[in-house]
């Protein structure tokens, strides 16, 4: 089901059918660090915000992992991204949370726990 | 209608003067969220789906005055995460009264009767408390995951109130709401003391058949039809009654997303308060370069096509009631007679 499926640890190849862009996508709606991995070699991991793609130099924002920011890097800069962090969203839909109810309901008729 | 008449005053007065100036696109309210931390962690609440860096963070309250200087709405909303767990919220509300902002602090009210004893607040008709309540005991405790939240909640309403604050509601439903519960609901708000209510659909969002997308408006139209309908004269609702009439099938509106334009600290939310499609370094800029045509029921828009909160629709309901005599007719009528 979508809501529970997890870009965690996915370290997508750029190039051969799966373009920058289009990951920076992904990584713009992933709810958990990544990592931008720059064409220097340094790297980068934070929370990716925002990202602007049809301006003359696209570009991507992060806080990093202190919480520092924003951090403005360009698109022609990111040579990977890769899922590294937690993805906080993971089985916290609501639709989870009412299987996960119901479940309990059926076994001991009690409610799952805050945050299930 | 339970707004008090210096705040639909305040917003006649505004609306028109936009209008005069021939605005297309004004903001009324300004959701305002200095952070995303919560003491809650309800079920599918993506406010609070953060890693632990951007949880930690927050606003100064220098940014939100800026934010408010710049959007010019007469009304703010501070929704969250928890704003009473935000550590400048006493001076930024205070901030607030003082530019004559009329404020909703909404909160899940755990903390309340918490800070009133510390002194954080001042009562004014400027500042409303706008207490998470989503239905009778049973139903908020589970909407919120964890027992006991709706006492904790009511006795922080009543602290507010004895202090003699402004307190309203806001509720939020989804399918499978029981309209007589919530008449019951509303009764025992009313029966609380709070100003004024104020109720939304929640949003969600799947992928569908153009069928099904029909059939859940309709579904979500009935729903509100039989819980509002022949409502109580005691029944105080502190929103336009157009929009109440739209959620009961009786106005047909699309969305104005600039209406309530969110900022928090990653920017000026596109393009509305659930959605968020990216940020915009400016308010100017958020208006000016958000695609306005590709949101909204009509605009085709997959993510749009069910939707039917209030922060898409309430001030398109408020922008209707003067935008034409039948508009203003609708809204006093209903104001008058308390007929939805
Ligand atoms: S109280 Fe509000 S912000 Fe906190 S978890 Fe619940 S819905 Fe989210
Ligand atoms: S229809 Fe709903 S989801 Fe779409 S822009 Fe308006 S408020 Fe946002």
């Amino acid at each position: 089901m979508p809501d529970e499926t997890t870009l965690e640890g996915w370290a997508p190849e750029i190039g051969g059918g799966l373009t920058l862009a289009e990951v920076v996508e992904r990584a713009f709606d992933y709810r958990g660090n990544v990592t931008v991995v720059r064409t220097d070699g340094a790297e980068v991991e934070g929370y990716l915000f925002n990202r602007a793609r049809e301006v003359p130099a696209p570009f991507v924002q992060m806080y990093d992992r202190n919480g520092d920011g924003p951090l403005t890097i360009l698109y022609a800069e990111i040579r990977a991204i890769r899922f590294t962090g937690k993805d906080m969203a993971a089985g916290n839909s609501y639709a989870a949370w009412l299987r996960a109810r119901d479940a309990a309901k059926t076994t001991s008729g009690a409610p799952p726990a805050a945050g299930a | 209608m339970s707004v008090p008449l210096s705040q639909m005053w305040a917003v006649a007065s505004y609306v028109l003067g936009q209008r005069l100036r021939g605005r297309r696109r004004y903001p009324l309210v300004l959701m305002l969220e200095p952070l995303f931390r919560c003491n809650l962690a309800c079920a599918g609440c993506g406010k609070i789906q953060y890693p632990p860096q951007i949880l930690r963070k927050h606003l100064s309250v220098e940014q939100c005055l800026a934010a408010v200087e710049e959007c010019g709405a007469p009304m703010v909303s501070i929704p969250g995460g928890e704003p009473l767990m935000y550590p400048e919220i006493g001076r930024l509300v205070r901030e607030l009264v003082l530019r004559r902002k009329y404020v909703y602090l909404c909160t899940n009210a755990l903390l309340l009767g918490q800070k009133l004893a510390e002194g954080l607040f001042e009562p004014s008709r400027y500042l409303s408390f706008s207490v998470h309540m989503d239905g009778l005991r049973e139903e908020h405790d589970e909407a919120v995951c964890r027992a006991g939240v709706w006492d904790d909640a009511v006795a922080g309403i009543r602290e507010a109130l004895r202090r003699g604050f402004r307190v309203t509601t806001n509720t939020t439903l989804f399918e499978g709401a029981n309209p007589l519960r919530m008449r019951e609901f509303f009764d025992a708000m009313m029966d609380l003391g709070v100003e004024g209510m104020m109720i939304s659909p929640g949003y969600s969002y799947s992928k569908a058949p153009d069928q099904e997308h029909f059939l859940r408006r309709r579904r979500a139209h009935e729903l509100f039809a039989r819980m509002l309908a022949n409502p109580s004269r005691r029944w105080k609702f502190n929103q336009s009654p157009l929009f109440l009439q739209f959620l009961m099938g009786k106005q047909d509106f699309e969305c104005t997303p600039w209406g309530n334009p969110t900022y928090n600290m990653f920017g000026w939310q596109r393009p509305c308060y659930l959605l968020q499609e990216g940020y915009a370094s400016s308010f100017a800029e958020l208006m000016e370069t958000t695609r306005w045509e590709q949101y909204g029921r009509r605009s085709g828009n997959e993510k749009c096509r069910d939707c039917m909160v209030h922060c898409g629709y309430e001030p398109t309901a408020v922008h209707h009631a003067f935008a034409s005599w039948r508009g203003l007719r609708d809204t006093v009528v209903a104001t008058v007679t308390g007929r939805l």
